[in-house]
């Protein structure tokens, strides 16, 4: 696809350096920077509120199996829908590092205004995750190789790898060992049965209970490299839904016609 | 339009008049069968006097014993999973210890229908403020069944709780409210900066129009220069490098850890010698409720070796007590919720003693405003309209004994 006239005359045009026409687009960019970061920082939070939720919440769900194997596949979605636009439209490599950033933002926002303020767990409790490292190497690859395939082998399988790796330097102090009422537990285990959660009691956290025993123990690590599998899948498949939302027509405004516009035509 | 501001204002005043005083946990709120016939609290002590006061970092205790009726409801599991827990508003106050029969309850365990354990929690105070304590169990499926809660003002300035841990490796942890969090946000930091950087890397160009329409025009090496490149290759390397040596530090400094610990404990139950000594048999059992009554026709059967008298009736926490019985009376502890103990106290159509090996038909009645006020009423809008008590008697000695009653519950919805 080649660009119009009006379109080659609006690139010279902008493409001028301190020009009048730079400085509106420039001004337009940044209105949508804004706006794009509240967005995405509501629709992705509440993405992975509700989809890993507790696993995220508390520092006693942050267990071997289950949240490292869960927490990346809900990462790569929304990144690897947004992916197909910001780069294949604007040829932006930024779309996992915007989410990553807008969930640490609207994360923190959560924990210290709900979780710390109003509800009173200690920020030991209830820090959350790191998921900058992996989504930005999902956008690194994708911008060295330019390629979905390779992209979708190596930039989503990042998301997964880099998972435990960045969070087991902040959460490995809570895993030293405490002898506490006679019985070996966690450190992080302590902090969960000390500060009190009137609805949430210790047999509804969904962690490893003793599986993955026949692989020598490494849970950590089968269940990183079975999540960066998964996270292949689902970051081409929501790559290619990114793709088919971006492409989709827009609808005829019928209402134009009712306060006298002229009606849209339908598009080819 | 001054008129209209005074009345909104009056139209305030009058809300907030109205509106009743909040409980800590919608206690009330939680359907009758599931207060009725699941579990039952006795001998419940704190060690801090109903509306007493403790400072940030005191510590309190409280003590009792539960009763897993045997009835226990369908709609919910049974309670192979529960959890011995405190229903306060939130970490108001940190758990310092929890114990059934003596076993420490860190984790969870499994109870039998119709027995009965021992259970002790010790609360440190944290957060200031006036809070309703209760002793709690999670049940799976049924959620958390409360028992009978105190008042509790915690004074002080939260600042000054403290409440660290020596581990197993030798770390001596000053303050678990504090721990590790200047890691978490260090690291947090870091990567935010990494992240704004590559943001930055783009946003500083233009970005939208133009890059659309360079895109449109397939310039590929107008979008993407040698430096965006060398800046990419020099990132991945830059996080990958990060990870390892990060994770290298880690180990280095946590040599021993261990992952969540997630058993089940066992535990048994308290041994009953009274168990068996008085069998209650319910007839029929109707709820009035303009009069706000409870009167259950009942057969009581004394195989005890010693005369019997009815002492107490309690359902849902609410303690109905024959008042001519001072063994009865005693048993209520002071400071015990007074909203919990009724008035009126129980009513019983024959209050000579039941002698042993005697089985007497009899209706005993227990009315209170604490039927509506607890919202107990509306067990007949259950679907299962039935209902769940103990019943404690007493010997001329004092010593007592507990039976479950339990069965059908027929509403009576006009005078009689």
């Amino acid at each position: 696809m080649s660009l119009t006239a009006d379109e080659a005359r609006l690139l010279k045009a902008i493409s001028v350096p301190k020009s009048d026409a730079q400085k509106v687009v420039r001004t337009l960019d940044w209105i949508v920077v804004v706006i794009l970061l509240f967005a995405v920082t509501a629709a992705f939070h509440i993405h992975f509120m509700l989809t890993a939720g507790d696993w995220d919440f508390w520092v006693d769900w942050k267990d071997r199996m289950y949240w490292v194997t869960l927490t990346p596949m809900i990462l790569v979605i929304v990144p690897a829908a947004l992916s197909y636009p910001l780069m294949h439209r604007f040829g932006l490599p930024i779309a996992g590092t915007v989410c990553g950033i807008c969930l640490a933002l609207g994360e923190w926002i959560s924990r210290i205004s709900g979780f710390h303020l109003w509800s009173y767990f200690p920020y030991s409790m209830v820090w959350p995750a790191i998921v900058i490292p992996g989504l930005m190497l999902m956008d690194l690859f994708y911008m060295l190789f330019r390629n979905v395939f390779l992209t979708t082998i190596f930039g989503g399988a990042s998301v997964a790898l880099a998972f435990a790796p960045a969070n087991w330097i902040i959460l490995a102090p809570y895993h030293v060992p405490v002898v506490y009422l006679e019985q070996l537990i966690s450190v992080a285990d302590l902090i969960g049965y000390t500060f009190t959660r009137t609805a949430t009691p210790e047999y509804l956290r969904f962690i490893e209970r003793g599986t993955l025993r026949t692989f020598g123990g490494e849970s950590t690590l089968i269940s990183t490299f079975f999540s960066a599998f998964v996270c292949m899948i689902l970051f081409y498949m929501w790559w290619r839904i990114g793709q088919f939302l971006s492409n989709l027509g827009t609808i005829p405004n019928q209402l134009k016609t009712m306060v006298g516009l002229e009606a849209d035509k339908d598009e080819d | 339009m001054k008129h209209l501001y005074v009345i909104k204002a009056v139209m305030m005043l009058v809300l907030l008049t109205l509106a009743g005083h909040a409980l800590a946990h919608g206690e009330r709120n939680q359907e009758p069968f599931l207060r009725m016939k699941t579990l039952h609290w006795y001998d419940i002590k704190w060690s801090v006097a109903n509306e007493g006061t403790l400072q940030v970092n005191d510590e309190m205790t409280m003590t009792g014993r539960v009763h897993f009726l045997t009835s226990w409801p369908e709609q919910i599991n049974k309670p192979d999973t529960v959890f011995l827990a405190n229903a306060t508003p939130g970490p108001v106050f940190t758990r310092l210890g929890s114990w059934l029969n003596g076993v420490p309850m860190i984790q969870s365990t499994g109870t039998e229908l119709g027995r009965v354990y021992d259970f002790k929690v010790i609360l440190k105070a944290r957060i200031p403020g006036r809070h309703h304590v209760h002793p709690m169990f999670n049940v799976e499926s049924a959620g958390g069944l409360v028992g009978p809660g105190i008042w509790i003002t915690i004074a002080g300035d939260a600042n000054d709780f403290v409440q660290g841990v020596e581990t197993r490796t030798g770390l001596v942890i000053e303050n678990l409210e504090t721990y590790g969090v200047e890691n978490v946000v260090k690291w947090h930091a870091f990567w935010a900066v990494v992240a704004l950087f590559w943001l930055g890397w783009w946003i500083r160009r233009p970005l939208l129009v133009q890059r659309f329409l360079l895109v449109k025009d397939k310039q590929w090496s107008v979008l993407f220069t040698k430096a965006d490149y060398l800046v990419t290759a020099l990132l991945i390397v830059f996080i990958i490098t990060v990870l390892i040596v990060g994770n290298k530090m880690t180990k280095a400094e946590f040599p021993r850890t261990v992952p969540l610990q997630g058993g089940k404990v066992a535990v048994d139950f308290v041994p009953n010698p009274e168990e068996g000594q008085v069998s209650v048999e319910n007839h029929t059992a109707e709820y009035y409720l303009p009069g706000r009554t409870i009167t259950v026709d009942l057969t009581i059967t004394n195989n005890a070796d010693k005369p019997i008298q009815v002492g107490e009736f309690m359902s849902a926490n609410l303690r109905f007590i024959n008042r001519d019985l001072p063994a009865a009376v005693a048993g209520v502890a002071e400071g015990y919720p007074p909203e919990l103990v009724a008035n009126k106290g129980l009513v019983i159509s024959d209050t000579s003693p039941i002698l042993p090996g005697e089985s007497r038909r009899m209706q005993i009645e227990a009315t209170d405003v604490a039927w509506e006020t607890e919202r107990l009423s509306s067990l007949l809008n259950d679907p299962d309209s039935s209902y769940g008590a103990l019943m404690f008697f007493f010997d001329a000695d004092g010593q007592r004994y507990i039976s479950e009653l339990q069965g059908q519950i027929l509403p009576t919805f006009f005078d009689k």
